[in-house]
């Protein structure tokens, strides 16, 4: 459902709620916008659970350690209310673990978000649809798109050159500088190899008569359809909705200052 | 946009593919550290030292190709082939490179596109620095961050594009001009100069 969604409009929708969560320091807001993501992700996303978990699991750990973070060194401006926890150098106090609490979930919220997207989207249509409905130019399309086809090759690539340092007995050293050195040994030799692809690239397209005009035809036509809007205005109306609820139930805090 | 040759743009487009992958690649190193830091409530740091690293395509570009823009285009494609790779980050990530790829573009700017000195290349890693920290401190949250700790993540994050990204960031493209690679392309042309100079 979700992956027939226009790649730009979704793209639009994903990064709007995006920025404006940033703004809210509360619990409630980011809580009730990440349930409404969960739901649209598992109830329209085709996305299976176990996949998604790979994903979110490690990742939220890694936004648990953030929030570890600020709850401990929390700003003065947050770090009102009693005080929890007082051990060694640790001291918790309710406002900063309303705010840890807050970030933590703001870190899950946008997990979420960007997996709904990266987990429903085809690379090659969101570069068409970037070309069609969001002006990117024909070069840069295509040249991208180029270059991405080019990935599984600088795989190969890099296995060759580590078979030939393998035969010719290159010293694998241990240490921070023998690894410096190994990265330069693979990396300019991949780099040098892209570069001379991309300038074959270059002079195959032109002389195939590509020109970079934007008047051209497609062969895959994106567009716009309803069901795109109602996608990007429910993202919307779940975020305004988000915020007026805590607003209701008094929680809500904009950097610091609460309303 | 009119003034770059084709085979330029290609150019800018692979090497944004390219680094758009190593700056994946540097997540997981950005964690490890991380890792080793949180215990002391310090995580956050763990990004910031090597913070550099994802600047370093828009000096590369912009020190090879030579062309207003290329820094900024360079680090937009970067980040957009991280979405298209499926980072867990999502399209925030395109308004992160923009963020990026406009402090790294200042410096080229400042100095109308003339000068590709070290210093230069050192100043643009900066600017990328100074202007992604307050992109920073809105999207992350830094505002409940103690003062301390934030100034502690500052410098580090500017020490690190100094060295990542000015200083690596020209050994890398010099190292590819030395290959031969880059001759239809302003740095290769710079170095033929030079050495046809230094033979006459």
């Amino acid at each position: 459902m979700i992956s027939s969604i226009n790649p730009s409009v979704k793209g639009i929708s994903i990064l709007i709620p995006g920025i404006l969560l940033s703004l809210a320091f509360d619990v409630i807001t980011p809580l009730v916008f990440l349930i409404f993501i969960l739901t649209i992700t598992f109830l329209f996303g085709d996305v299976s659970i176990k996949r998604w978990l790979m994903f979110f699991a490690p990742l939220s750990l890694f936004a648990l350690g953030l929030a570890w973070t600020s709850m401990l060194h929390t700003n003065e401006k947050y770090s009102g209310g009693e005080l929890l926890v007082d051990f060694w150098w640790i001291d918790i106090t309710t406002g900063s673990l309303q705010v840890g609490v807050s970030l933590a979930l703001r870190s899950m919220c946008f997990i979420s978000l960007s997996l709904l997207f990266a987990l429903t989207t085809d690379s090659t249509k969101l570069m068409l649809s970037l070309m069609q409905q969001l002006k990117l130019p024909p070069k840069l399309t295509y040249g991208i798109l180029a270059g991405y086809r080019f990935l599984p090759l600088f795989k190969h690539e890099l296995d060759l050159l580590r078979q030939a340092h393998q035969i010719r007995g290159v010293s694998r050293k241990k240490g921070i500088r023998a690894r410096f050195g190994r990265m330069k040994r693979y990396l300019i030799p991949l780099l040098a190899n892209a570069i001379r692809k991309s300038e074959r690239v270059a002079n195959a397209m032109e002389s195939k008569g590509f020109t970079g005009d934007r008047n051209r035809t497609h062969y895959h036509e994106m567009r716009v359809r309803s069901r795109d809007w109602v996608f990007l205005s429910s993202m919307v109306a779940a975020l305004i909705f988000a915020f007026y609820l805590s607003y209701e139930l008094g929680y809500l805090n904009i950097f610091g200052r609460t309303f | 946009m009119n003034q770059w040759k084709l085979k330029e743009i290609v150019l800018m487009s692979i090497l944004g593919v390219v680094f758009g992958f190593i700056y994946l690649a540097f997540f997981g190193v950005g964690k490890i550290f991380t890792g080793l830091l949180a215990p002391f409530g310090l995580g956050d740091l763990g990004y910031e030292v090597i913070y550099g690293i994802w600047f370093i395509v828009s000096v590369i570009a912009a020190y090879i190709i030579r062309k207003p823009g290329a820094a900024l285009m360079a680090e937009m494609i970067a980040a957009l082939v991280e979405v298209l790779a499926g980072s867990t980050t999502g399209p925030s990530l395109l308004l992160s490179g923009f963020v990026q790829g406009l402090g790294a573009e200042l410096a080229f700017a400042l100095t109308r596109y003339k000068d590709y000195r070290l210093r230069i290349l050192i100043f643009s890693g900066v600017g990328a620095a100074l202007l992604s920290f307050p992109y920073h401190y809105f999207t992350a949250g830094f505002d409940a961050y103690a003062p301390w700790v934030l100034t502690l993540m500052f410098i580090a994050r500017v020490i690190s594009a100094i060295i990542i990204t000015g200083i690596i960031g020209k050994f890398v493209s010099d190292q590819l001009a030395k290959t031969g690679v880059l001759r239809g392309y302003a740095l290769g042309k710079e170095l033929q100069e030079k050495r046809e100079r230094n033979a006459a």
